[in-house]
């Protein structure tokens, strides 16, 4: 940029207003920006190394205001849409980059707390986008999976404050999460999904501990958090009070889309990446089928997912149907590291080589992807259900 | 979706008239007047995309024999050609051949949608090697010039399609090079096919959800057993992956080279789709799947037919996954 005289910079009320421009401006950037090397073919040997150095880098996104758009004033951002996330990630994927792990809890429980408690996105959220902190989503239980709604998990609620007490299982960044978006049980023990309120509790309030549960890699991917007559603010409430369901399905609308997307543009770099590592190497028959079968199934993700980020930022409720997108997810991540798993060949058992040990890590991980936010078989009895409209299953 | 400028009111009115048409076709008919009284041609214009994808979804659904993929090609090949001497059909290449036209030699392959008598004149791709260089020129025969080489289908699925096979005819004829016309003509060809292959998918899983609905065992319709339900689940995953990777494709074919590859993925990936539903809607249907006496038999063998133009599932993963490991970047295609 020295001695020429550079165009104005569009400033943030176009960028806002206009994705494609936030793109154009976002790639130079990404292009450019020298000091980004520090992120790139990175392996950490911890989550959280890894989560550490990923908000880093989410913090000079935030100051460069990058991460900003999409995200309402009020909460910190700089207006725009889901548009605007969907852009970031993608260029940031495209540009050889990771996408800061923070972003991806950001990106589930970011919108239902602009939605349903305006007040604490405003006061917590800028924290979130200036990368100091990350947050936990507190769902699953030891006898709540699939079947989310038998969760037991109680609060109580006491003058000003919720009491709780129970027991959340499989939170993802939990070992590390400051904070943690739980449904809990607030009606009766048979009240199902009715009795179910969300709370947003500190990970530091007394009564609450944290135990990091290590995957099958080795690595702290989980935790389980233990709630012992924890005290938490009733002004902690994202929504209201039995309305925990509601909430739920609405943050769900944006794990199965954003999310969606979100790993797609994830996919696509391992896919350039995995090529690059396997180029050199005399490949076998069948090999090419693979990996176009493997590239396909991602970009169908892509193309899926990118008209349901459309539709979710025109407004637009994002129903039943989203479960095509869980599903295609699930095939594209399962697909993807398998055929590293092929390419690698003994390599990717044996070599003690950082992108071996990154590909190890990764396929116990994308196992996780038909079991997480509601298992593949939980997503094709919603499409039997709802989308094909098949008689309901019966027991034999 | 983005691009269609169609309301969705005019489009449910656009399919339901194509359906009906397409439900009245005899066996062989002509669908040029039908169209043409729909003013087709108009809708074609405004909205290219949703007029090829409706028009040969609903051509899939329906299991019609039409020369439309002729149509799809002509209009890409027509500009560099000499005026037509009256009707026109194309000769698609030899399913071992992919989207590639065959290698000049003395012998002459491919596949007709009609029997040469049905047009006056039928063009021919062949592939050119002359110092390292390749090219497609076009031969422009008389069609009675290649009547003695057609013969009609006799595989899985007739069609009413012709095998053309023999020396190639000697006879004085026009050629034109065909520059990037074949290679964009390809590529509408093969949006068209997936379009098409995908209303096989589509009209073959409804009519497997109303058998599962309907058929009793165990005292119970079979669509209440997870397995069948499953099955169909993921048949319709497969079917909306197939079409969002077709509209995508739609979406890039400003850039020639995106465009070409773009169609090539949205081809490989309905192959894949119909693969995978025509095997699953054959089991749900039982016994009946597999004979005559149902209709799930030619959906399978239509949408097998559909697959092996212009580039079967296996030869075009092949070709893309081997220019992916070897040379090209890697294509997000898709974009927001």
């Amino acid at each position: 940029m020295t001695g020429t005289v550079a165009p104005p910079a569009p400033g943030p009320t176009t960028l806002a207003s206009d994705p494609e421009a936030y793109r154009a401006a976002l790639r130079a950037y990404l292009g450019s920006e020298a000091s980004l090397d520090r992120w790139r073919n990175r392996h950490h040997r911890t989550t959280e190394e890894r989560i550490t150095e990923h908000a880093v880098l989410m913090s000079g996104l935030h100051r460069g205001r990058w991460n900003r758009y999409g995200w309402p004033a009020d909460a910190g951002g700089l207006g725009g849409d889901e548009r605007h996330r969907a852009i970031l990630y993608d260029e940031l994927s495209a540009a050889g980059l990771p996408v800061p792990e923070p972003h991806l809890m950001l990106e589930t429980l970011g919108p239902p707390l602009v939605r349903f408690a305006p007040e604490l996105a405003a006061e917590l959220l800028p924290r979130y986008l200036r990368g100091e902190e990350w947050w936990g989503q507190g769902f699953s239980e030891p006898e709540a999976g699939s079947d989310l709604a038998a969760l037991r998990c109680r609060a109580r609620r006491d003058g000003e404050d919720y009491v709780v007490s129970g027991q959340k299982l499989w939170t993802s960044h939990g070992a590390t999460a400051t904070r943690l978006m739980c449904l809990v049980r607030t009606g009766t023990a048979e009240s199902r999904h009715r009795g179910l309120t969300m709370l947003l509790i500190d990970a530091d309030t007394p009564g609450v501990s944290v135990r990091p549960i290590a995957l099958a890699s080795g690595h702290n991917e989980l935790a389980e958090v233990f709630f012992d007559d924890a005290r938490v603010p009733a002004r902690r409430a994202v929504g209201e009070e039995g309305g925990g369901w509601t909430v739920a399905m609405y943050l769900l609308q944006f794990e199965r889309a954003m999310y969606a997307w979100l790993s797609s543009t994830i996919a696509l770099r391992r896919l350039r990446e995995l090529r690059e590592q396997v180029g050199a190497r005399s490949t076998h028959d069948g090999d090419a089928v693979r990996f176009a079968e493997v590239y396909a199934d991602i970009v169908a993700l892509r193309a899926r997912s990118a008209e349901t980020v459309r539709r979710l930022a025109s407004g637009a409720t994002v129903g039943p149907e989203a479960s095509i997108d869980k599903v295609l997810l699930a095939t594209a991540e399962t697909g993807l590291h398998d055929l590293a798993r092929e390419l690698l060949g003994g390599d990717f058992v044996l070599s003690a080589e950082t992108h071996a040990a990154q590909w190890r890590a990764d396929w116990w991980y994308s196992r996780a992807s038909t079991i997480m936010g509601g298992s593949a078989e939980v997503q094709r009895t919603i499409l039997a259900d709802h989308v094909l409209s098949l008689p309901k299953e019966t027991s034999a | 979706m983005t691009t269609t400028s169609l309301d969705a009111a005019t489009l449910d009115l656009l399919t339901g008239s194509v359906r009906e048409l397409f439900a009245a076709l005899p066996a062989g008919g002509d669908l040029g007047p039908a169209l043409d009284e729909l003013g087709w041609a108009e809708v074609a214009a405004e909205d290219p995309a949703t007029a090829t994808t409706l028009l040969f979804t609903e051509q899939g659904r329906s299991l019609a024999c039409t020369r439309a993929l002729d149509a799809v090609l002509l209009a890409e090949l027509d500009p560099v050609l000499p005026p037509a001497r009256g009707t026109r059909a194309v000769l698609l290449p030899t399913p071992a051949d992919g989207d590639e036209p065959s290698r000049h030699g003395s012998t002459l392959t491919g596949v007709l949608l009609a029997p040469p008598g049905t047009v006056d004149e039928i063009v021919v791709a062949t592939t050119h090697l002359a110092d390292g260089e390749r090219s497609v020129q076009l031969d422009v025969h008389p069609a009675p010039v290649l009547a003695p080489l057609a013969h009609p289908v006799q595989g899985f699925d007739t069609a009413g399609w012709v095998t053309v096979s023999g020396a190639r005819p000697s006879s004085p004829h026009e050629r034109i090079p065909a520059g990037t016309a074949w290679t964009a003509a390809a590529a509408a060809a093969q949006r068209a096919l997936a379009a098409e292959i995908l209303g096989t998918c589509d009209a073959a899983l409804r009519i497997a959800v109303r058998h599962a609905s309907d058929r009793r065992q165990f005292g119970r319709p079979i669509a209440e057993f997870q397995a069948v339900r499953h099955r169909l689940a993921e048949g319709l995953v497969a079917l909306e992956g197939a079409r969002g990777v077709l509209r995508s494709a739609w979406e890039v074919t400003d850039d020639p080279g995106g465009a070409m590859w773009a169609a090539a993925l949205a081809k490989l990936q309905a192959g894949r789709a119909q693969a995978r539903i025509m095997r699953d809607v054959v089991q749900v249907h039982g016994a009946m799947g597999v004979s005559r006496e149902g209709s799930v038999h030619r959906y399978v063998s239509r949408a097998a037919a559909l697959d092996v133009l212009l580039g079967g599932r296996r030869l075009l993963a092949e070709s893309m996954g081997t220019a992916m490991l070897l040379t090209a970047g890697i294509d997000p295609v898709a974009r927001l």
